[in-house]
């Protein structure tokens, strides 16, 4: 009996939202706009999320990066080699590589040039490195061969150059394969230009074989960097912890405390990363909570005059019998419809608009589940504590005032 | 009176007062009165004479300040507003001198009203409510809104859905008062009608003439009973 009871409830309310649709529309704008806000928002902030995911997935899958020196404060972040004293050998490599938890290595150092093609000068990053860099680093070559082991073991003057590099340097009209160009006034011959990584500071550079680099660009013979891939994604903090225990005895040193050299961890940065696209998604799902709250006051507004409006319907209904609950359930199922209908709306708005977003404004976006779930569950508490005040003053009406009402 | 039978009122010594600041209004002072099965009875009084404060009390949708009122043998004093919504629906059956239809239902709906709270199932309560309204003759109207039907016809959806609940007692108040002489009329013949099938009726009204188409007339005056008699002497 109590559930049949309920159910008329549900019957009465779309009844009543049914006769007054315009006005119903109106009032579930508020919960409608703020649902489907969360959704957008915290699927742009998703998005946002994913892509630095990307971004740092194509610096190279499971990599490790061993720096030269004491870490700094943005130890996380990726360095630019060139203002590094380099303190890594190629005996720490070696010893590196040799690890069971390394797939595989490469060094790299790095430093400002001047990059001259005929009569064209251009300012790039000449970075050493070796044959395995494109493994490592998963940046292939677009066009001819990176160079290999044995130019690098005869020095050999060889570059490949970034997309962005050989476009600056050579123009669009030469072949670049083959080019003759000059390094701080060495000449190069051009083997590879590479694949663009999106990232102009990566596709500005230009890669010779470290042998030559350190011979001829840098001087000395230590490395600032050496890349390196682990086995295997879940092996990373394993591998970071080999890698620095074998370069702590290589140096003679005590502890990390110690230590020249420093470990970047790409997990590190990720997360790091991720927190702050994290805190950007809580960010944006906080507007769209209040402007859901906000929603939930105009229903409750509206709820408050329906009340006032429909005192002569209580009165009539609590004569033929209508308990204070009857009267409490059928008001706040009302609103509940309301807000749940507005919440659903908006949820189907929102995903409309993320995909607009994504599909026509350039931005990555990507609506999770538990966005659609927390915008649903959201608008039906919008429903229940914002009509809840309206439902409980309908059921307090004194059946004698309200049957006198005007 | 059936001999041992339980009158389906008793109202006993029943005071209503209503304290507005200094000063305590008592609008019923002392009223004991009885109504049997099937009784046709009105309750008349000029207006402020307590006749509503009592209407309400009987209806149960007030509780006297004092005194005791039982209807079926079972007091009503001190109970819970769930209970009286309870015994709103069960006992009695009101009818209103506005009507009081809600307007967003059609006639089938409203007469349909009590029994949702009693709990009946749909089906059940569509065929009641289609009797009901074939009853008091507007068996074609059940799909009409109430602001499709003439005063009379809505006052006849009125009764149908106090008939609904198979009240106790109808409750009338002042059912004639919107209506015109000749709707007025028929409607009076109706509760005849009602009445020698054997409904107990209570009318409450103003109007002496009115008053007399019930066989009893109890007058009430300044929250008194002042006269109670067949509907020949006390009007």
């Amino acid at each position: 009996m109590k559930t049949r009871v309920f159910g008329e409830s549900v019957g009465m309310a779309l009844r009543s939202i049914r006769g007054s649709a315009a006005r119903s529309f109106l009032t579930t704008l508020g919960v409608l706009i703020g649902a489907a806000s969360l959704i957008a928002l915290t699927a742009l902030g998703n998005g946002a999320s994913l892509a630095v995911e990307e971004s740092l997935k194509s610096l190279g899958s499971n990599l490790l990066i061993v720096y030269s020196g004491q870490p700094r404060g943005t130890a996380l972040v990726r360095r630019n080699t060139s203002n590094i004293v380099p303190t890594l050998t190629a005996e720490d490599l070696e010893a590196i590589a040799a690890l069971d938890l390394v797939a595989v290595t490469s060094p790299e150092s790095s430093a400002s040039a001047q990059a001259k093609f005929e009569n064209r000068n251009s300012s790039v990053t000449v970075v050493g490195t070796d044959s395995k860099y494109p493994a490592v680093r998963n940046h292939y070559p677009a066009a001819g061969e990176f160079f290999g082991e044995a130019e690098v073991d005869s020095r050999r003057m060889v570059a490949a150059l970034g997309s962005k590099a050989a476009v600056d340097l050579l123009g669009t009209e030469v072949d670049p394969i083959g080019a003759k160009i000059r390094l701080n006034g060495l000449p190069f011959t051009v083997v590879a230009v590479m694949e663009s990584k999106g990232n102009d500071m990566t596709d500005a550079q230009v890669w010779v074989p470290i042998s030559s680099f350190l011979r001829s660009v840098s001087g000395g013979t230590k490395y600032a960097a050496l890349n390196v891939q682990a086995v295997d994604m879940g092996l990373m903090r394993e591998a970071q912890a080999a890698i620095e225990a074998e370069l702590l005895r290589l140096h003679k040193l005590p502890s990390m405390d110690a230590a020249d050299f420093y470990v970047a961890n790409q997990l590190d940065v990720l997360g790091a990363a991720q927190g702050t696209a994290g805190t950007f998604t809580l960010l944006l799902g906080g507007i769209a909570a209040i402007s859901l709250v906000v929603g939930g006051i105009g229903i409750m507004n509206i709820m408050l005059v329906s009340v006032t409006e429909r005192t002569r319907e209580i009165g009539v209904r609590m004569a033929l019998g209508a308990k204070p609950g009857n009267v409490l359930v059928q008001f706040l199922v009302e609103a509940v419809v309301l807000s749940v209908s507005g919440g659903l709306l908006g949820i189907a708005a929102g995903v409309a608009a993320a995909w607009a977003f994504s599909r026509f404004g350039g931005m990555a976006a990507s609506v999770s589940p538990g966005s659609i779930a927390l915008a649903f569950l959201f608008s039906l508490a919008t429903g229940l504590f914002f009509g809840g005040y309206p439902a409980f003053r309908a059921s307090r009406l004194d059946p004698i005032e309200a049957l006198r009402y005007e | 009176m059936e001999a041992g039978g339980i009158p389906v009122m008793r109202l006993k010594d029943i005071k209503r007062h209503y304290v507005m600041g200094p000063t305590t209004v008592r609008a019923l002072d002392g009223v004991s009165m009885d109504v049997d099965k099937g009784e046709f009875v009105s309750i008349i009084g000029p207006s402020g004479s307590g006749k509503s404060s009592l209407m309400n009390i009987i209806g149960c949708l007030d509780t006297p300040t004092d005194g005791t009122y039982r209807i079926n043998g079972e007091s009503v004093e001190g109970l819970s507003r769930n209970r009286l919504a309870d015994i709103r629906n069960r006992e009695i059956g009101f009818i209103f001198q506005s009507f009081n239809l809600l307007p967003r239902l059609d006639a089938l709906a409203n007469v349909e009203l009590p029994l949702i709270y009693a709990g009946l199932a749909k089906r059940e309560r569509r065929e009641k409510a289609a009797d009901l309204l074939e009853k008091v003759g507007l068996g074609g109207r059940g799909h009409h809104l109430p602001a499709e039907l003439s005063g009379g016809q809505r006052q006849r959806v009125a009764i149908a859905r106090a008939l609904a609940g198979n009240p106790s007692v109808l409750l009338a108040d002042e059912p004639t008062g919107a209506l015109d002489q000749k709707t007025g009329a028929e409607i009076l013949a109706m509760f005849a009608e009602l009445h020698a099938e054997g409904a107990t009726i209570i009318l409450v009204t103003h109007d002496p003439g009115i008053a007399r188409s019930a066989d009893r007339v109890v007058r009430i005056l300044d929250g008194l009973v002042v006269a109670d008699g067949p509907a020949g002497e006390a009007a």
